[in-house]
């Protein structure tokens, strides 16, 4: 099967490899994983207080289309709202990166990500909000 | 959705539908049965009967190619005794999810002493795995033998990964 340039050139320069820390009360951890191909995907984000996106880092284990869909996530992250965010679909990532057929569960799972990432980010918002957010209110993940 | 031929292996080789086989006894009974039904020894019968035996000497290749593979069998297992079951049970643990991230980074960057480590630890989890999916199979608990069952998944495509390295 071959693959698209634009998935050969995330696959050969991804974006954003990297982690935030997990316990930073602005930072969104999702994890996610496809375990009939064994793969796994981190994808992060750090939330600024009006809900902007001001960074975005990935670890993907698994085929160039599933590292290509990350990659591709980080970059539309980065600089977008939380809101926003969560109304990409997989699909827009099938169509940019011509995933084949076969590959559509590589988009499906940073869709995923994302999600989790959010709704992690949203939990930890909540419970800040819930203990008043104080200053020096210590959040844990 | 998890494909299992039909029939399924178990009753291809007339074997009770259990996790853990002994292997020798399987061997011996594969080639008992493939040399029952080759079909050079069906020359003489008549076309509906070589069409017959030709089937069940495939049928026989594809059982035996599920059942020697323990992790294949165990897939196979948990297909026919809960259909579906491992598609139902797809989301793991993300703190696992992480463990499993972090094992991968480790094999990909292991010098050779890492990897001889590393390749006692994996062994040791997939041992810990299949214990862990025959008990829950033994307790009857499906959903929690397939997530075991996945788990294993990426202990077992990090031990591939690391033999592959050297």
């Amino acid at each position: 099967m071959a693959y698209s340039d634009k998935v050969l050139d995330h696959y050969q320069n991804p974006r954003n490899v990297g982690s935030l820390d997990k316990n930073d009360p602005n930072v969104g951890t999702g994890v996610v994983g496809a375990p009939e191909c064994g793969d796994v995907m981190k994808l992060q984000i750090r939330v600024d207080d009006s809900g902007k996106i001001v960074d975005a880092k990935f670890k993907t284990y698994g085929c160039g289309s599933a590292i290509a869909s990350s990659s591709l996530a980080t970059e539309w992250l980065k600089g977008t709202s939380v809101d926003t965010a969560a109304q990409i679909k997989n699909t827009q990532i099938v169509e940019e990166l011509s995933l084949p057929p076969v590959k559509i569960h590589c988009s499906v799972l940073a869709e995923d990500a994302i999600k989790a990432a959010i709704e992690d980010w949203r939990k930890k918002r909540a419970a800040s909000q819930a203990t008043g957010a104080g200053a020096g209110t210590e959040v844990r993940s | 959705m998890i494909h299992v031929p039909a029939p399924d292996p178990f009753t291809v080789f007339g074997l009770p539908r259990t996790l853990d086989v002994d292997e020798k006894a399987l061997e011996a009974r594969y080639l008992r049965l493939s040399r029952e039904c080759h079909p050079d020894l069906h020359r003489s019968a008549d076309t509906g009967d070589c069409v017959a035996v030709l089937q069940r000497s495939a049928e026989i290749n594809d059982a035996w190619k599920i059942l020697r593979d323990p992790w294949q069998r165990a897939r196979a297992l948990m297909e026919l005794l809960s259909p579906g079951v491992l598609d139902r049970n797809k989301k793991l643990d993300p703190a696992f999810l992480g463990e499993a991230l972090e094992l991968a980074e480790e094999v990909a960057f292991a010098d050779q002493t890492a990897a001889g480590n590393l390749r006692v630890r994996l062994q040791a989890a997939i041992t810990l795995d299949w214990t862990a999916v025959g008990k829950a199979l033994g307790a009857g608990d499906f959903d929690a033998a397939a997530m075991c069952f996945h788990a294993s998944h990426y202990h077992r495509k990090a031990l591939q990964d690391l033999d592959r390295k050297s």
